[in-house]
């Protein structure tokens, strides 16, 4: 169905002067028969889709409808000077706190924040001063401590706090609507005003609520609670970069500590609906059609808001730079938390991630694209020492080479970068922006490969035998590019697991396909290692020469083979685990018992769903497209039998939870072999661990069809005896979002 | 026969001279389901320019009960791209394969004017509309985050109709970027992610 949603609508052109078109209309019109429907060119369907039709109650906000007074129409009775009661005051900054985290979700201020009438006497007209922010300004204050202290200085300090969120989430990379939604209305979040004034207001609130004696002290205390989680989380926000000087979170901490007191006392509250009103988005600037109010209840607000808190607390454990596969698996890791961190963090972080060029404010966007150069495919090498500074006699090779890299630098520092701030999108973009990466990668692998040429003449590299073929080149940055390439096809397929993309017919193939990936993959890191081994030898033989040279390239080579070593385990886990998940497809396929999407009568081929399916993959010149007929054929294991087919899933499986064991004793984190502490165990690798733990699960759940597959396939038992459940993405059945494991059962006898 | 058995339904080509008559029905039959209603231009950019692929369902007393809208055009100087936009069945009368038999029509009529490629979103909610359009070969092309006005994702669902469709180039297209983040205050200095794949159509 089209979405039916004006802010996807284009920015208007660039707006001409004003002329009289009267003349020229009435001639026009004067050519069109009546009820002729004239349609201008460049009237698109974004235009369409955003156009409102006045006098329509449904699209027109200002619509009066006859008899309806138009006071009464726009104006609330809610007299915001009223005498409030404790339990009413926590009940509206409870509602108001459910409001702003509905914000933080993604709906608009129309719909939230903006529809309290308290917030809207303070924010317009837009006030000059601290002081003008009165509920009502006409007027002295009443003598209402509750309201005009506590009420109003909780309230001032939300929407400062939505200041330093929108002004976040603005700077980074997100998608309007998708994500977020930037628009004010023409209000004004109190951007102009320092912190210190709602903080001071917050002080003096909570020195009066302190004083009153008289109050029922469970509600006292529920509104100090509620005044400090908010004085804590203004400061929070206010100094959410300071974490990379200070890693500290203790504001975070206390907002958490707070919350606990204040989930506590929710029920206390009484609500005051009528403090909030749909009536005030017909004076918001704004051409969008009346929309109900959001509701969302308070669990799922303090959820949102919790979640928020702990993962910005738990981002400090990522702050310190360990080298690049470390900070990559960190990054990965916060971000694929479930569910996914809000917006504002996955802002926050790209923030802290690169700005000026500079890795979590430590590390050159060069240094750390050399690290991973280094760490891959090149732990000593003349291409990442040479210097410009340093030999300046543009004939010698070392100034030549210095010039090439830093060409190579400015070209793919930028997107090195982009494929770890990729997982701050939300997890369809991830998936949408990986596909088009992919494509660009292809191009830059090609670029390093003519780069790779160049520099070897300057190296004057010699051609290292490689078993299974003649004597050839390293390519070292081709090799590292094509690295990164492979990874971002493999995220493209676990990706589309994860979002449900494919369905029960694709299964077999898109497993098989993974495998492949993988494979490849594989088969270019032990191309990389034979090159590394015999620049090791070369090393080796130069040193024993020259026994006074230092051991430094010795501890870049032994990290880097480590890596490999790392990187190949890990592949192979995954590889075993689709081997295994696509020969258990391919049985369930062979017998029927998995129902497909697509019925015979469909308008598509196999061989075109096959198409469209490897669409993101088609630019890609390496490695190379599968052609249909032999993706058919290595997607059904056609020609082996089903107890060939077994026997390749059981061992398949036998040999992936081996892998995961061994993956996971190999831990989230490379260990600094030069630093004498350990790397302190965080909440991040936690959650690392617990996603292989996870992975581990769904490979005995995988062990267990097998098993019952096999038992039908001997009998006693038949295969058309047997049923299948795929159980969906995010269920606990799933065990593992990127592994679809089927859930094989003998059929119930009724 | 009773009155609701399918043989009594009437499957009907839009017709530009009834637009009165038939636009106000639809409205009617497409808003139910929508929170919001789309406006009239909405459906006048659809049968305008492509009355043809607009399909409706009678009953036996002409009572409109279901309709398809679409439409059918070059995709950024690429393929032929059919777009069904609208399909709405009314409540009494669904699970009896009208939406099917309305989606078939438009999907004939667009392979007749030789469409390359057919696509639409779904609700991801709306299992029902996803089976309809799979069991007719259509794939999940990609996850839509946030989609809906009701904060809903979707899926793109795509059906390739002729060979090579996926290999037909298509130029880049500014409507199709999404606004997110265009300013890049963070000094990087350069865009990041280009995606071009953002388009609502």
């Amino acid at each position: 169905m089209l979405p039916n949603n004006e802010v996807r609508v284009p920015q208007p052109r660039v707006a001409q002067p004003a002329w009289d078109i009267t003349a020229e209309f009435t001639e026009a019109a004067a050519k069109i028969k009546s009820g002729k429907l004239v349609k201008d060119e460049l009237f698109t369907l974004f235009e369409a889709v955003g156009a409102l039709e006045i006098m329509d109650s449904k699209m027109d906000s200002g619509y009066i409808a006859p008899g309806e007074n138009q006071a009464q129409a726009l104006e609330d009775d809610y007299d915001v000077r009223r005498e409030l009661t404790p339990a009413e005051v926590v009940g509206l900054m409870d509602e108001l706190l459910c409001h702003e985290m509905a914000w933080h979700m993604g709906h608009p201020l129309s719909q939230t924040l903006f529809t309290s009438i308290y917030l809207d006497k303070l924010l317009w007209p837009v006030p000059r001063t601290v002081e003008d922010a009165q509920f009502d300004r006409t007027r002295p204050a009443t003598d209402l401590p509750l309201v005009n202290l506590v009420l109003r200085s909780y309230c001032l300090a939300l929407v400062k706090a939505c200041d330093f969120v929108h002004s976040r989430v603005a700077a980074e990379y997100f998608f309007e609507e998708e994500d977020f939604v930037t628009q004010l209305y023409n209000r004004n979040l109190l951007s102009v005003f320092d912190p210190s004034h709602f903080e001071r207001l917050l002080d003096q609130a909570i020195d009066w609520i302190n004083k009153e004696a008289e109050m029922d002290e469970k509600l006292r205390d529920a509104i100090r609670s509620r005044l400090v989680f908010r004085r804590e989380f203004l400061l929070a926000l206010d100094r959410d970069l300071d974490v990379l000087e200070s890693r500290s979170t203790v504001n975070f901490v206390s907002c958490l500590s707070q919350l606990e007191l204040l989930t506590d006392s929710v029920a206390l509250g009484k609500s005051v609906p009528e403090a909030f009103s749909l009536k005030i988005q017909r004076k918001l600037a704004s051409t969008v059609p009346p929309r109900p109010i959001v509701h969302i209840s308070h669990e799922d607000a303090l959820a949102h808001l919790k979640r928020l808190c702990q993962d910005a607390i738990d981002m400090q454990h990522m702050l310190d730079y360990h080298g690049p596969s470390n900070f990559k698996t960190a990054v990965w890791t916060l971000l694929s938390r479930k569910p996914q961190p809000s917006v504002y963090i996955r802002c926050l972080l790209q923030a802290l991630i690169i700005s000026d060029m500079t890795i979590l404010g430590a590390v050159s966007v060069k240094q750390f694209l050399y690290d991973d150069i280094a760490e891959l495919v090149l732990p000593s090498s003349i291409l990442l020492q040479a210097n410009t500074d340093e030999v300046e006699l543009p004939t010698d090779p070392r100034f030549q080479i210095a010039q090439h890299m830093e060409g190579f630098v400015k070209r793919f520092a930028q997107p090195f970068v982009d494929t770890v701030r990729c997982a701050c999108l939300n997890r369809c973009r991830i998936r949408r922006t990986l596909c088009h990466t992919v494509v660009d990668w292809d191009n830059l692998q090609m670029e390093a490969e003519d780069l790779d040429a160049q520099l070897r003449t300057l190296t004057s590299e010699r051609p290292v035998p490689i078993p299974s073929g003649e004597p050839t080149y390293s390519y070292p940055l081709s090799s590292w590019a094509y690295h990164q390439k492979l990874i971002q096809l493999r995220l493209v397929l676990q990706m589309g697991f994860e979002l449900s993309i494919y369905s029960p017919e694709e299964l077999p193939g898109m497993y098989w396909y993974l495998s492949h990936i993988c494979t490849t993959h594989l088969g270019h890191l032990d191309r990389i290692r034979t090159f590394t081994v015999a620049a090791r030898k070369r090393d080796l033989m130069a040193t024993s020469s020259r026994p006074d040279t230092s051991s430094q390239p010795s501890s870049a080579f032994h990290q880097s083979f480590r890596s490999l070593e790392r990187l190949t385990t890990h592949l192979i886990a995954i590889d075993a685990f689709s081997i295994a998940l696509h020969a258990l497809y391919v049985l369930l396929a062979r017998h029927q018992l998995l129902s497909p999407a697509s019925s015979p009568q469909a308008y598509s081929s196999e061989k075109l769903r096959y198409e469209l399916r490897m669409k993101p993959f088609i630019p890609v010149s390496l490695p190379e497209l599968v052609p249909f007929q032999a993706f058919q054929k290595e997607a059904n294991l056609e020609g082996d039998s089903d107890m060939t087919v077994l026997e390749r899933a059981s061992n398949a499986i036998a040999e992936a939870r081996r892998a995961w064991e061994t993956t996971l004793a190999n831990g989230a984190f490379i260990e600094d072999p030069s630093s004498r502490t350990p790397l302190p165990s965080t909440t991040i690798e936690e959650d690392w661990k617990r996603d292989v733990k996870d992975t581990m699960r769904a490979c005995i759940g995988t062990s267990l069809a097998i098993e019952t597959i096999k038992k039908a396939l001997a009998g006693p038992t038949e295969m058309a005896t047997l049923e299948v459940a795929i159980p969906d993405a995010g269920s606990k059945a799933r065990w593992h979002d990127w592994w679809v494991v089927p859930q094989v059962s003998e059929k119930k006898r009724n | 026969m009773n009155k609701d058995a399918p043989d009594a339904l009437r499957y009907v080509r839009y017709d530009s001279a009834r637009e009165n008559e038939y636009v106000a029905a639809m409205r009617q039959l497409i808003s139910k389901d929508l929170s919001e209603p789309y406006s009239i231009y909405v459906y006048r950019y659809f049968l305008y320019q492509w009355g043809d692929l607009c399909f409706l369902a009678m009953d036996k007393d002409d009572t409109m009960v279901g309709v398809v809208v679409s439409k059918l055009e070059t995709h950024r100087g690429g393929p032929m791209r059919g777009y069904i936009a609208m399909l709405a069945v009314r409540e009494e009368y669904r699970g009896r394969g009208i939406a099917t038999e309305l989606v078939r029509m438009a999907i004939d009529a667009m392979i007749a004017r030789n469409a390359d490629e057919i696509v639409l979103e779904t609700e991801i909610t709306n299992t029902a509309a996803m089976k309809l359009y799979e069991r007719l070969g259509f794939l999940r092309s990609k996850r839509l985050h946030r989609y809906y006005l009701n904060g809903n994702s979707a899926y793109r669902l795509v059906l390739y109709l002729k060979e090579g469709v996926g290999s037909i180039r298509t130029q880049y297209d500014l409507y199709g970027t999404p606004h997110g983040g265009s300013a890049n205050p963070s000094g990087t200095g350069t865009p990041l992610f280009q995606e071009n794949g953002g388009d609502l159509i």
